[in-house]
């Protein structure tokens, strides 16, 4: 795979002639950095420029001033068609040709590179197990006979296919159902650690924004850029009323989805093995202000929780069938996850298990909100 | 009614009629496709040419048939060229009409993917526009076809050297005599199918996409808008 190299746009202006600032489409002095390697998000509502924003790095639009590069070279420099085929696009309609096979359609650019046949069909049918469908069924069907979620893919892998150092890609899950947009957002995310490609994507949509980019930045109408910074940054402190009203008031809740449970410091459980002393127990949980005991099986997996009160003053901790040991959490769960488990459960703490199952600890809805605070 | 007899005895003239009604109008849709092509290809980024040569193929559709032939003998005389010219200039409506819906049907998306990948102009004509287009293009040959062998039949006024199965019509006509007309139009009109089914073979042979997808089945659908009512 060939190294990705940054995207930097500086002091980029587009002009549309007759309608003078503000219109819809316009690039005002945009000047941002979209690292190598990394997934740079364009998002704003409709007509903020953040399509005339993408369609300027492969020169589909011409700016009116200031420049781009890709890597340490000014793209106005380089010959437009040679530019475009080191590009890798993906567009919300997905584009794919309907008279060639879907094989046929991921070796694309490699054809137009003048690859021989048999480097082209090897390309293609490795590209389309990087995307997840088998070679051997689908190289050789016409797009007219996948479905939307499959012709997505076929367009990640047709962009893919000269092995680009940059990939852009156009709302491209803006025309599949909810559910097919989230299992397709999830794998480019894993696909994308494998491939480390620098990903300049657009969305109107910032919850996709927030889920999909490293950076964020939000555009308004005029082609301003209001914001750039990582999704904590936007939804922690919106630098204006308009980023703020765009990321929603809903951005604290927003965030705890960008915050998993293995970043937060946990609280000790206070835990006692089946047939361990029932009053070394009650001792402990007495001197803890979270009074429950989690009672734990000889690897310190979760069994039950149970109150004090009702563990024998003497003799051993029973093996009841109390309260059940829920909600278990395990590092990666997102705080917006936990939060929601903890809502519904009977006890105000969740338990921190590891890949094994072992308590590691606990987490309280007062420590997620603890968190937010501290990082606002 | 009909004179058996007749028949068997002129066996050999209906094949050399067939023959030529077959070449007069095979010439003719060759050579209007080629210029059409051309044309359309010309025109299709142009929108003020494309006005015009549509405008104008539109006008020339409008001259009657046999006001063409006759109008055109002072200056070709009686030769080939006086039966082509109009076989062929009736064509290119047909033509540009349906290559231009066929360009036009291109998806926008198709394009601009196109585009992106590094495609050039001419690269994406060639691989994508034109290909995408054939379905439409195809359903222009059939039409001109039928329509160009059902043309020569009229050329028969330019005399016995010309008019294919229509030579048989005008004759028979003169001399009264409808075994004759039926030698010149049957044939004339099964010969019109089997080119139309041949096409559509041909068609399906060559845009084998086209045919995965039901709601897209080729020229079948797509003449009625090409070919509008204005004609």
């Amino acid at each position: 795979m060939s190294t990705a190299e940054r995207v930097v746009f500086e002091h980029v202006t587009k002009r549309y002639p007759g309608t003078g600032k503000g219109n819809p489409g316009a690039v005002e002095d945009l000047s941002l950095e979209g690292p190598a390697g990394k997934v740079c998000v364009l998002v704003g509502p409709s007509g903020c420029g953040k399509t005339t924003s993408l369609k300027m790095v492969n020169r589909l639009i011409e700016p009116t001033s200031g420049r781009i590069l890709i890597g340490e070279s000014d793209i106005a420099n380089r010959d437009v068609i040679d530019l475009r085929r080191g590009i890798g696009y993906v567009i919300q309609q997905v584009g794919l040709f309907p008279h060639q096979t879907v094989g046929e359609n991921v070796a694309t650019v490699p054809r137009l590179l003048g690859w021989d046949e048999v480097r082209r069909r090897a390309r293609a049918d490795e590209l389309l197990k990087l995307v997840g469908l088998d070679p051997g069924r689908y190289a050789g069907r016409y797009p007219s006979a996948l479905s939307g979620g499959e012709r997505q893919r076929v367009g990640v892998a047709r962009a893919l296919a000269a092995d680009p150092p940059v990939l852009l890609m156009d709302e491209p899950f803006g025309a599949v159902d909810p559910i097919v947009r989230e299992r397709l957002q999830n794998e480019l995310l894993r696909l994308q650690e494998r491939i480390a490609k620098t990903i300049l994507f657009v969305t109107h949509d910032i919850d996709e924004a927030i889920k999909m980019g490293s950076l964020v930045a939000v555009m308004q109408v005029g082609g301003h850029l209001a914001q750039f910074g990582t999704p904590d940054e936007i939804l922690a402190s919106p630098a204006s009323d308009f980023v703020a009203r765009f990321v929603g008031a809903d951005r604290g809740l927003k965030r705890l989805a960008l915050v998993r449970v293995g970043a937060l410091e946990l609280r000790p459980a206070i835990t006692a093995r089946v047939g361990s002393d029932a009053a070394d127990a009650r001792r402990r949980a007495a001197a803890d202000d979270f009074r429950y005991v989690l009672v734990v099986d000889d690897d310190d997996r979760p069994l039950q929780w149970i109150h004090p009160d009702r563990l024998p003053a003497e003799g051993q901790v029973p093996a009841t069938d109390d309260m059940a040991a829920a909600p278990l959490f395990e590092r990666q769960t997102t705080l917006k996850d936990a939060f929601s488990m903890l809502l519904a459960s009977d006890v105000q703490a969740g338990i921190v298990v590891d890949g094994e199952g072992a308590v590691l600890g606990l987490v309280t809805a007062d420590m997620i909100g603890e968190r937010m605070r501290q990082a606002s | 009614m009909i004179d058996f007899a007749w028949l068997a005895d002129h066996l050999d003239d209906l094949l050399g009629r067939l023959a030529q009604h077959f070449v007069l109008a095979a010439i003719a849709v060759g050579v209007g496709f080629v210029l059409s092509i051309g044309m359309s290809i010309a025109a299709l980024r142009r929108p003020r040419l494309r006005t015009t040569l549509v405008t104008i193929s539109g006008v020339i559709y409008t001259i009657p048939s046999l006001a063409m032939f006759a109008a055109l003998v002072p200056v070709t005389g009686l030769s080939t060229l006086t039966a082509e010219i109009p076989l062929t200039l009736y064509t290119l409506l047909i033509f540009m009409r349906n290559i231009l819906a066929g360009l036009d049907a291109v998806p926008a998306e198709v394009l601009e993917a196109a585009d992106g990948m590094g495609y050039s102009s001419r690269g994406r004509l060639r691989r994508v526009e034109l290909p995408l287009a054939l379905p439409l293009v195809i359903g222009g040959v059939r039409l001109a076809s039928v329509s160009t062998i059902g043309l020569v039949t009229v050329s028969g006024i330019l005399g016995d050297r010309f008019g294919g199965l229509g030579f048989f019509i005008f004759e028979g006509y003169r001399r009264s005599f409808p075994t004759e007309i039926l030698l010149g139009a049957i044939p004339s009109i099964l010969l019109a199918v089997v080119v139309d089914v041949v096409l559509v073979a041909v068609q399906r042979r060559l845009t084998p996409w086209s045919r995965s997808n039901p709601a897209d089945r080729g020229p079948a659908q797509g003449l009625p808008q090409a070919m509008g009512s204005s004609v």
